[in-house]
């Protein structure tokens, strides 16, 4: 039984505290059936990880407005980067956030 | 001797189309198409898939200038680009920089911003040269191909720019948020700076700073093009646009509060467009005004008897019957009636339940499938629709995969739900009772999802109680740990979770307590744990049985 813990890996793959609060963000715009602790930090957003697509992304633009203050735009060079995993739009926010 | 009509009727220093870097003008747009037509390959039809419009244009003309049909693929499913080769004679795909085409062959569109331009004679094209075809879903088969004549599509523009009043002594900008290549885009940002006093934004035009951006860009007089869900957005965004002298929507039918917020907050006149893919658009509204819709100016309504249902005349397209959505008026005006039930829109596109419900059940190891469209997926922007499968030797995850490759991805649902039978009646019909039945018992599922892996209890003797902490103990996090994993691993054939994804420890555990160890498979291979003592929670998190990276 003890054997669990020595093998046991704390990675790279823990969702950080705002990661937590932004996949809570998601579920809640998309009124997702699942837990926001069930999103991966490191899985894609979009197409074959979460299955989210361009509505969504507009409607998650939206909220990240109103709640971060600033706003999303379509030519920002990272943005296949930003929506790349929960782990590197959580980091997107935390560096533009305004409030 | 056919009749033709100029690829472009806009003197040489008209701006046709503008981004943040460039304005385009006639001239520069004929010298960009020749160049494309004469690079592009072998092959009577051209399948355009630029996301970019001015690629896209750009791209539309030169095939036409070359006297190639354009398809405009709305399916873009490898299965539906398939489809496509097979029936059309393995056309070349054009693509911008973004082109993804599998498993058509691509040709790229790249044109180059001219800066200096000699004048260029302009093409004209015959009236009745097969510009385009477009596709609709029919309920069973193949997608149904519906021809657009270069005349037709000529006419539209000239209509259109007469109904909303663009005139060369004050050219309209026009900001379109909707794609290039479905018919209402095509029409309205694609097809009318050609022969209507407008330009086109050719830059991004997505996210609600983008059009802000994009209008800010654009002299005055300005028009946004856009669809029901982004006014939605722009209002819920409470988004500061510059004067706005109008709003179009089209795609669905626009509520006529969420017209006046938007009239009164842009200060603006908000009008709808009415038209469908095989026809194009026939008629349009001021949407706070009245329900009544008023056709183009070269549109007739007419009926095939007194029972007959309506039909719409256009020049150069063929008669068309609207079925029992309309009660026409007159010839030129109808009111809407409620929707046929087959058919769903999402994100602007159009299908039919019935022919999703044949791909689903077609799909290797489903016995029995359904689709079922949600009360609020036309209200709800992130709605979509539900799907339901009997399939005993698969998982929800290789259904959702395998429908990722059949169907367009607009109609996917979140995640596939596997149940034991679905509720058909005595002529294999899903009523809505039993489809309402369906909904909630997945939802019940779900939340009782969770099974019980054990309990444990940790002793007061426990040798990492002492110093853990001086006369309080409670029960360290690692040890708890340890207890989870081993009755969960018990419940998973002796299969031990390799990494922990997340943990909270919620409130202490005291020694003596009966902890109850609860979870449920969250993902593939990923198990969401919780402990409780009596009802109180203590402790929950995720792990994965994956191995962990190094």
């Amino acid at each position: 039984m003890k054997d669990h813990l020595v093998n046991l890996a704390f990675n790279d793959t823990m969702q950080r505290p705002f990661e937590r609060e932004i996949a809570g963000l998601i579920v809640e715009t998309l009124r997702l059936e699942m837990s926001p602790d069930d999103i991966q930090p490191t899985q894609p957003l979009f197409g074959d990880g979460l299955g989210l697509d361009s509505i969504d992304a507009l409607e998650i633009a939206v909220v990240i407005s109103s709640r971060y203050g600033f706003q999303l735009k379509s030519d920002d060079e990272r943005n296949q980067e930003i929506f790349a995993s929960l782990r590197a739009f959580s980091d997107f926010i935390q560096q533009h956030r305004t409030q | 001797m056919t009749s033709r009509l100029p690829l472009v009727a806009r003197a040489s220093q008209d701006a046709l189309f503008r981004t943040h870097d460039a304005t385009i003008t006639t001239d520069h747009f004929l010298h960009a198409v020749h160049t494309m037509a004469g690079q592009l390959p072998l092959g009577d039809y051209v399948v355009n898939l630029c996301q970019d419009r001015y690629c896209f244009v750009v791209a539309f003309a030169a095939a036409l200038l070359a006297g190639k049909i354009t398809l405009l693929a709305s399916d873009r499913s490898s299965d539906g680009l398939k489809a496509l080769a097979e029936r059309f004679g393995d056309p070349t795909a054009l693509v911008d920089g973004t082109g993804e085409a599998k498993p058509l062959r691509s040709c790229l569109v790249a044109p180059d911003f001219v800066k200096s331009s000699g004048r260029l004679d302009i093409p004209s094209l015959p009236v009745d040269q097969v510009a385009a075809l477009v596709f609709t879903s029919g309920s069973t088969g193949q997608p149904v191909a519906h021809t657009k004549l270069w005349g037709a599509l000529v006419q539209r523009s000239i209509t259109a720019g007469q109904r909303f009043g663009f005139v060369q002594e004050r050219p309209a900008s026009i900001v379109g948020t909707v794609p290039p290549q479905h018919m209402y885009g095509f029409e309205t940002t694609v097809l009318l700076p050609l022969h209507a006093p407008v330009s086109s934004w050719c830059g991004s035009s997505f996210y609600p700073a983008d059009i802000q951006l994009a209008l800010e860009a654009c002299p005055e007089p300005r028009v946004l093009v856009t669809t029901p869900l982004h006014i939605r957005m722009l209002l819920q965004d409470d988004a500061k646009l510059p004067a706005v002298a109008g709003f179009i929507s089209a795609t669905a039918p626009l509520d006529a509060a969420l017209a006046s917020q938007a009239e009164q907050k842009w200060k603006t006149e908000v009008s709808e467009i009415f038209g469908a893919t095989e026809v194009g658009s026939i008629a349009s509204r001021r949407t706070v005004q009245s329900d009544v819709w008023t056709v183009y100016p070269d549109i007739r309504l007419t009926r095939t008897g007194p029972e007959g249902s309506p039909l719409v005349e256009a020049p150069h397209a063929r008669t068309f019957p609207l079925g029992d959505t309309l009660d026409v008026l007159s010839e030129t005006q109808f009111r809407l009636l409620g929707r046929s039930t087959d058919f769903i829109k999402l994100g602007g596109r159009r299908e039919s339940i019935a022919r999703l419900n044949q791909i689903l059940t077609a799909v290797p190891g489903v016995v029995d499938g359904v689709f079922i469209a949600p009360d609020d997926l036309e209200t709800r922007p992130a709605a979509r629709l539900l799907t339901f499968v009997v399939a005993p030797d698969r998982k929800p995850d290789e259904i959702l995969a395998a429908l990722r490759e059949r169907i367009d991805a607009v109609f996917l649902p979140r995640r596939v739900v596997c149940v034991d039978t679905i509720p058909r009646n005595q002529v294999g019909k899903l009523t809505r009772q039993a489809q309402l039945a369906l909904q909630e018992s997945a939802a019940r599922a779900d939340t009782n999802a969770e099974s019980i892996a054990g309990t444990f209890s940790i002793p007061a003797d426990h040798p990492s109680l002492p110093g853990h902490f001086p006369g309080r103990p409670i029960v360290p996090g690692v040890v708890l740990l340890e207890e989870v994993f081993a009755l969960i691993a018990g419940r998973f054939d002796g299969r031990s979770l390799k990494a922990l994804d997340n943990v909270k420890f919620v409130a202490p555990v005291l020694p003596g307590e009966t902890v109850t160890v609860s979870y449920r498979v969250s993902a593939p291979d990923r198990v969401a744990f919780s402990c409780r003592h009596a009802d109180t929670l203590l402790v929950r998190g995720t792990g994965s049985f994956g191995s962990a990276p190094s």
